[in-house]
C-alpha cells in the first residue's frame, strides 16, 4: 500500500523552567493511504506534540516527516491535510457557514465551489439548520461538529484529528465514529489521537501505542484483538504495557 | 495573500456584530451633543469648540477601538485554540501576523470613518460650513495614526497578555502625545549620556503625535502641504513595516 504519512526518527525536547523535557523520543510512524491509525496514551505521553511536529505548529528539531512524499514543514504539504484541534472555541460572533467560508478561503477555494462544499459539509455533520446561527449559542458538541466540519473544507486526503470524540455524548460519538468510517472507505487517510480506547479499538486499522513519548507498540488493530481473545482486551493489553514499561 | 481578505472580512463582521463600537457611538453623541449646547460653559464661540472636543474624542475613541481589537487578535487565537487550525492551513505564520494586522487596521479605519461621518454632521449642523480639504487631511492622518497604532499593538499582542498590552498601549499614547515635546527639548538643551539617551528614545518610540492635526482643524489655519502627508505617510509605512516584521519574528519562533 501506497505509504502517506511517514514519521523517522522524530524527537522532541522542550524546557520547562530549567529541565529539558523530552516530549518525543526516536518516534517512527508509517500509515498507508485509507488506513484509519488511532493513536493511543495516556496524558502527556506526547500525542498531542507529534500531530504539531506533524503540521508544522512546532518546529522540527530532530527527525523527518513527509506528508505524499513532501516535506511537511512547507505551506503546500498542507493543502491535502485537514486538522481538527482537541476542543477549540471558535469566535462566538461567527455563524458555521462564515467559519467556514473563511477557511475554505484561505485555501484558496472558488467561492461558487466554497458554497455548494459548505452545505455537504453542514448535512455531513448534522448542522444544516444552524449553519445560519451564531456559534457563540452553541453547545459543546455542536462546536465540535464546527471543528469536525472546518477540518474537511479542503477535501483533504490526510485527515489528523486531536481527539475528536473528546466531551461529546454518546449518540454524536456514534454519529462520529459512522462518518470517520465513511471518510476511510471514501479513500481518505484518517490519524486521530484518543485515550478513549474502546472508540479507536472500534474504527481503527492500524495502532500506536505511546507513552512518555516513546512508542511502545504498533500494528494492525487486528494483532491486538488477537490478544483479548485469549482474554485481554485492549485495555488490559495497554495498561499492562505501560506498567511494563515504567 | 489568500489568507488576507478572509481573515479582514470575518473580523468585521465579528466587529458589527459585537457592541463595543455601539457603545462608543452612543456616547461619542451624547458627549458632542452636550458640548455643543449653547451657553454650556458660558463660552461664545461654541463652534470651534465643539471642534475641538469632536475631533478628540473621534481619534480617541478610535484608538481604544484599534487597541482593544488588535489587542486581542493573536492572544485570543492562542488562548481558544483556533491558531492550531488556522497554522494547519497553507499559511505561514508571519502571514497570519500580517493578516490580522490588516484585520485591526480594516476594523479601526471603518470605525474611525463613522466616528468622523457623525462628527462632521454635529460640525457642520454647528458651523454650517466646513474645508473639505482640510477636513480630508485629518481623516487621512486619523486612518495612518490607526494603522501605526495597530501595528504596534499586534507587536505588543506577540509578547504580552491582553491586560498588560492595553495598559501599556493607553500609557505610551499618553506620554508621546503629553511628553515627546519635552523629550526633545530634553535633548536638545542637555549634554552628554542624557542627552544622547534622550535622542536615541525620541527616535525610537513611534510618534503618535506626528498625526495630531487638532489645532490645525479648530482653528482652520489652512491645509498641509503634500510633502508633509507624504513624509508622515512614509513614517507610518516604515515604522509599521518594521514593528511587524518583528511581530513576525518573534511569533514565528513562539512555542504554540
Amino acid at each position: 500500500m501506497e505509504q502517506i504519512l511517514s514519521v523517522k526518527n522524530l524527537s522532541y525536547t522542550y524546557k520547562a523552567g530549567r529541565v529539558n523535557v523530552k516530549a518525543l523520543d526516536d518516534l517512527d510512524l508509517e500509515i498507508c493511504r485509507g488506513e484509519i491509525f488511532g493513536f493511543i496514551g495516556p496524558n502527556g505521553a506526547g500525542k498531542t506534540t507529534t500531530i504539531k511536529l506533524i503540521l508544522n505548529i512546532l518546529p522540527l528539531q530532530n527527525g523527518k516527516i513527509k506528508i505524499s512524499g513532501e516535506d511537511s514543514s512547507k505551506p503546500k504539504t498542507r493543502l491535502k491535510v485537514g486538522y481538527m484541534p482537541e476542543s477549540a472555541v471558535y469566535s462566538r460572533y461567527l455563524t458555521p457557514k462564515e467559519l467556514l467560508y473563511m477557511y475554505g478561503r484561505i485555501f484558496g477555494i472558488r467561492k461558487s465551489l466554497l458554497k455548494q462544499r459548505i452545505s455537504e459539509l453542514l448535512a455531513l455533520v448534522d448542522l444544516e439548520k444552524e449553519g445560519s446561527r451564531l456559534i457563540g449559542t452553541f453547545s459543546k458538541g455542536m462546536m465540535q461538529k464546527v471543528s469536525f466540519a472546518q477540518s474537511l473544507i479542503n477535501e483533504p486526503s490526510v485527515l489528523i484529528l486531536d481527539e475528536p470524540t473528546s466531551g461529546l455524548d454518546p449518540v454524536l460519538r456514534k454519529k462520529m465514529r459512522e462518518t470517520i468510517l465513511n471518510l476511510r472507505d471514501a479513500g481518505k487517510t484518517i490519524f486521530f489521537s484518543s485515550h478513549e480506547l474502546s472508540e479507536v479499538e472500534l474504527i481503527s486499522d492500524k495502532i500506536g501505542i505511546l507513552n512518555k513519548g516513546r512508542l511502545l507498540a504498533t500494528g494492525p488493530t487486528k494483532s491486538f484483538m488477537g490478544k483479548k481473545e485469549e482474554g485481554l482486551s485492549l485495555e488490559n493489553y495497554f495498561l499492562n504495557l505501560i506498567k511494563e514499561k515504567q | 495573500m489568500t489568507a488576507i481578505c478572509p481573515i479582514v472580512f470575518a473580523t468585521i463582521k465579528e466587529f458589527i456584530r459585537r457592541k463595543d463600537f455601539y457603545v462608543l457611538l452612543i456616547l461619542f453623541c451624547v458627549l458632542l451633543t452636550i458640548s455643543s449646547m449653547q451657553n454650556f460653559f458660558q463660552i461664545e464661540n461654541v463652534s470651534r469648540y465643539v471642534r475641538d472636543v469632536g475631533y478628540s474624542l473621534t481619534v480617541f475613541f478610535s484608538f481604544l477601538i484599534a487597541v482593544t481589537v488588535s489587542a486581542g487578535q493573536l492572544p485570543r487565537e492562542i488562548e481558544n485554540k483556533t491558531v492550531y487550525p488556522l497554522l494547519a492551513k497553507p499559511i505561514s505564520r508571519r502571514m497570519v501576523v500580517f493578516s490580522k494586522f490588516c484585520a485591526s487596521a480594516a476594523v479601526s479605519v471603518l470605525s474611525f470613518l463613522l466616528f468622523f461621518i457623525a462628527f462632521l454632521a454635529f460640525d457642520v449642523m454647528k458651523t454650517g460650513g466646513l474645508n473639505p480639504l482640510l477636513f480630508a487631511q485629518a481623516a487621512i492622518f486619523g486612518t495612518l495614526f490607526l494603522c501605526m497604532v495597530c501595528a504596534f499593538v499586534i507587536f505588543l499582542s506577540t509578547f504580552m497578555t491582553f491586560a498588560a498590552n492595553i495598559t501599556v498601549s493607553i500609557l505610551t499614547y499618553l506620554f508621546i502625545t503629553g511628553f515627546s515635546d519635552s523629550l526633545r527639548d530634553f535633548s536638545i538643551y542637555t549634554k552628554g549620556a542624557a542627552a544622547i539617551c534622550s535622542e536615541i528614545v525620541y527616535y525610537l518610540i513611534p510618534h503618535f503625535d506626528f498625526f495630531n492635526i487638532r489645532i490645525r482643524l479648530t482653528h482652520e489655519w489652512g491645509t498641509l502641504p503634500l510633502w508633509v502627508i507624504a513624509s508622515v505617510g512614509a513614517y507610518t509605512v516604515t515604522y509599521s513595516f518594521f514593528l511587524l516584521y518583528f511581530a513576525g519574528v518573534i511569533f514565528g519562533r513562539k512555542k504554540l
